[in-house]
């Protein structure tokens, strides 16, 4: 079974986070990148199933130069070779322009299985894989937990996290699914893994390899246009009630929450 | 601020902007490597410290290891870390990729031990025994024994271990007892008793391969007479299946201060006169191969004592930001003042940042060490590769125990950071303490390090090497002193650099007359004075890239002034870093470096008291 799994470099979360001056986007100097953590769970999925099925683990990624850095962990860890999208127009996307660049390359690469990790931690969307799916006209599945490949390869079948339970649905392949926490653990890469990672195949395609028109892609391709950044406005300092024991102080409190919070 | 264990933003510093690691891939051994792969390297060995090895120092410590019936049993989650170690092909980083390692540089692995010990010193013990022991084989070794035994050490498969200690000789390794009789088959009957073995017995892995040093009947005395052993706990067959079990009996496990999760055993070989030993490289040669291990190990014991000290600053600079207590001392007259983060008071800040400098000292001067077994097997010449030999050889009691002495007195440190919290089991500081202390103790206590320091290594080629070592201090010193704005230290570094050519001169002239007790006596000393000497150079090295770098980050910002200097290092992470480096250097020459001038003074004071003083006078 041939799996692709779609991959995005993210700030670490450990990455102070500061908004540009004039609001145009976030200060990328000092960031430390990552691979996008929902992502992982898609690269182990997907060596799980070579490993039980044979097969070729392909990594799709788009990004710019230093996006490489999260490919090489994905080859790292084990999947045979990748593709990146890299050219200044793709920059800017919104997760339809971004789905679309995608469908795109998809085109060129033999799939029974789509991952896309269930969001980034970035901007949170979560739009990529639906959007994905949508574009090429395959079933998905989000958020999912669990995985089974039927004998015959021909379908999966997948829980997924609902508010209070699991859903349990059956999926014809190929499809997109998108990965959730729980799903498995995702493994270390190896220093073995590394230095053969040096050696697989990574396929760099711009804008005119996808074959598409600098409209149809990154910002100018985008449905939604962020127009401002802005950071959450600092937490306000906390109340503490003062006086002597329950009696005076709970009355406080119950006048507090009525009156200037609001909330009972 | 990232991980708790080891400051990211130094190491690549010290690798890439002090050492320029990336040189090394222009040489014919490394040429397949580029900075990038040193980058994923240890940023995947920080990963594995940060989530798989540093959950388990806590437990580890709390669980420690059990005795039943001559078995041990680990901490429960030592076995899937050590697993993931492992397979993950830690054991074997700068191996011959042939021999199943990757070949990476040694200056690469510094800072992965460095963040293993961090993580978990404990558990990191029964990894770097294995590589030691393993190697062994690796270099002396038959073919048959390394396909053996060697294959499923460094797979770790197997663990190993180095059992020299006997009850009654530790450090006189000449006193050892354990005989070896030769077989009719060529292999030798072991009989003796091994204690303080560290791994000597465990249930990570399903054999442990034992090197121990034995005297073969008829033997000449003394270190001259021993011979070195592998023996199985578990017998090997010809096919490589495991056979029965080989008399090595562990009679039982020290309760210790430290280092719960590491197995402190006794092991008695052949109780029953059924363990089978084989002898590894010639009869009576077995200090000389043993003494490869020790270097390893000491080098280790330097980094292990590094990575703890690095966690426990780290530690101490967090929670020095967060707790709050008492006011600012510049508003110290208004009783209304807000509490402020400690951090503010001048005497944390004085801890933390001398702290800062032992730490960033020992970091770069060890991966220096790393760095010199690097330029000895890519070295263009003979003369090249003898000058880095002979440096590591010099350095290597200096790094075991300068750095495991200062590294217990920088964790000291931290818990005063920290008050009454720091000395509870709640935050981990009490603990890498109590991990800490035997890094002055084992691999040869720090005594036996000055003394290797003093009586061997300082007369190397007539005292050549140390000169080597001045020479290339005394050239940076020449090609820095104009530096506005480090002159000043670069002149306290030069009068301390000094100092110790000083005494070395003077240990030269007395040591065949009748004063040669005065070097013995101050072995220790003098391995202080070296061990700061060596940092200096080390920190005002890193303070000349740092000074360059700021100022062309300062051009390039335009801050010209005090303040606009103070706001560009609050926002901007470089600046920040490179203003550390060069505050650190400077507190170190101000107020470190002229202690080593005072110290000098003393040793040469010739003082002998401690000779002197009679057995009856120490106590009454």
């Amino acid at each position: 079974m041939n799996v692709v799994v779609c991959v995005k470099q993210v700030p670490d979360t450990e990455s102070a986070i500061k908004v540009k001056p004039d609001g145009s986007g976030i200060i990328k100097d000092d960031l430390k990148y990552v691979m996008n953590p929902y992502d992982e769970y898609g690269i182990e999925e997907a060596l799980r199933i070579k490993e039980k099925f044979g097969g070729v683990v392909t990594i799709l990624c788009m990004g710019p130069g230093r996006a490489v850095e999260t490919i090489r962990t994905g080859l790292a860890m084990g999947a045979d070779q990748a593709v990146q999208l890299d050219d200044p127009a793709f920059e800017g996307g919104d997760a339809f322009a971004t789905a679309k660049t995608l469908a795109e390359a998809l085109k060129g690469i033999e799939y029974d299985l789509i991952f896309c990790g269930k969001q980034a931690i970035d901007d949170d969307l979560a739009q990529v894989g639906a959007s994905l799916a949508e574009l090429l006209r395959l079933p998905q599945v989000s958020l999912i937990q669990k995985l089974e490949i039927a004998d015959d390869k021909k379908s999966a079948t997948v829980h997924r996290q609902v508010e209070g339970g699991i859903e349990i649905l059956k999926v014809s392949l190929p499809a997109v699914l998108t990965t959730q926490k729980g799903l498995n653990e995702p493994r270390y890469a190896s220093l073995p893994g590394i230095m053969k990672a040096k050696k697989k195949p990574l396929d760099v395609k711009n804008l005119a390899a996808l074959g598409l028109s600098s409209d149809s892609v990154g910002c100018a391709g985008s449905k939604s246009i962020i127009t401002k950044y802005t950071p959450p406005p600092p937490r306000a300092a906390g109340k503490i009630i003062e006086g002597e024991g329950p009696q005076e102080t709970v009355p406080k409190l119950v006048k507090l929450l009525r009156e200037e919070a609001k909330m009972i | 601020m990232g991980n708790l264990l080891v400051d990211e933003r130094d190491v690549e510093f010290v690798l890439h902007e002090q050492l320029c690691v990336e040189d090394l891939c222009k040489t014919e051994k490394y040429k397949d490597f580029t900075k990038q792969d040193f980058d994923m390297v240890i940023e995947e060995a920080r990963k594995l410290a940060v989530n798989v090895l540093l959950p388990t120092r806590e437990k580890g410590d709390r669980e420690g290891c059990k005795y039943e019936n001559g078995k041990v049993t680990v901490p429960e989650c030592f076995h899937e870390a050590f697993r993931l170690y492992k397979e993950g092909g830690w054991i074997t980083p700068t191996e011959d990729p042939e021999i199943g390692g990757q070949g990476l540089p040694f200056t690469i692995f510094a800072p992965i031990e460095e963040y293993c010990a961090a993580a978990n010193g404990a558990l990191g013990g029964y990894a770097m025994l294995t590589h030691g022991a393993a190697k062994l084989i690796e270099i002396y070794g038959t073919e048959e024994q390394k396909k053996k035994y060697m294959e499923r050490m460094y797979s770790g498969e197997w663990a190993g271990t180095m059992c020299l200690t006997e009850p009654g000789a530790g450090s006189d390794v000449g006193a050892t007892k354990t005989i070896a009789k030769k077989n009719e088959d060529g292999t030798y009957t072991i009989m003796g008793t091994k204690s303080f073995i560290t791994a000597g017995e465990h249930n990570l892995t399903k054999n442990i391969i034992h090197p121990v040093l034995a005297r073969i009947q008829g033997a000449p005395p003394g270190t001259k007479g021993i011979s070195l052993f592998l023996v199985p706990k578990i017998r090997v067959n010809e096919d490589g299946s495991l056979g029965e079990d080989n008399d090595v009996f562990c009679s039982g496990i020290e309760h210790k201060l430290g280092i719960n999760g590491s197995a402190t055993t006794t092991l008695n070989f052949g109780d029953n006169g059924r363990c089978i030993g084989e002898l590894l490289g010639g009869e009576n040669e077995g200090m000389k191969i043993m003494f490869h291990m020790m270097n390893e190990a000491r080098l280790g014991v330097g980094l292990q004592s590094l990575g703890q000290a690095s966690s426990a600053y780290l530690n101490a600079v967090a929670y020095a930001k967060e707790r709050l207590q008492g006011a600012s001392i510049m508003s110290m007259k208004d009783p209304n003042a807000p509490q402020v983060p400690i951090i503010n008071h001048p005497d944390v800040r004085r801890m933390l940042l001398w702290m800062k400098s032992y730490v960033e000292g020992m970091r770069a001067f060890a991966y220096y060490i790393a760095y010199c077994e690097d330029k000895e097997v890519t070295a263009k010449d003979e003369n090249e590769r003898e000058k880095y030999a002979d440096y590591i050889a010099l350095f290597t009691p200096v790094c075991k125990a300068f750095f495991s002495d200062m590294s217990f007195y920088i964790i000291k440190e931290a818990i005063q950071v920290y008050g009454g919290y720091g000395y509870c089991s709640e935050y981990p500081v009490e603990q890498l303490l109590r991990d800490n202390k035997i890094a002055s103790l084992y691999e040869g206590a720090n005594g036996i390090q000055a003394l290797d320091l003093v009586a061997r290594k300082l007369g190397m080629k007539k005292g050549g090497v140390l000169m080597n070592f001045l020479t290339d201090m005394n050239s940076f010193i020449e090609a820095n002193k104009s530096n506005e704005t480090l002159k000043s230290y670069i002149e306290g570094f030069e009068k301390a650099k000094n100092s110790l050519a000083e005494v070395s001169m003077h240990f030269g002239q007395i040591a065949r007359g009748p004063d040669f007790i005065i070097p013995i006596i101050n072995a220790y000393p003098y391995l202080e004075v070296f061990g700061m000497v060596a940092l200096g150079w080390m920190l005002l090295w890193q303070a000349t890239i740092a000074d360059k770098k700021l100022k062309e980050i300062m051009a390039k910002e335009g801050a010209l002034d005090q303040e606009s200097i103070r706001k560009l290092i609050s926002g901007n992470k470089d600046a920040a870093f490179y203003s550390g480096k060069i505050a650190a250097a400077k507190f170190y020459a101000n107020t470190v470096l002229p202690t080593v001038i005072s110290k000098v003074r003393a040793i040469k004071s010739g003082d002998k008291s401690v000779v002197e003083i009679a057995e009856e006078s120490f106590a009454s």
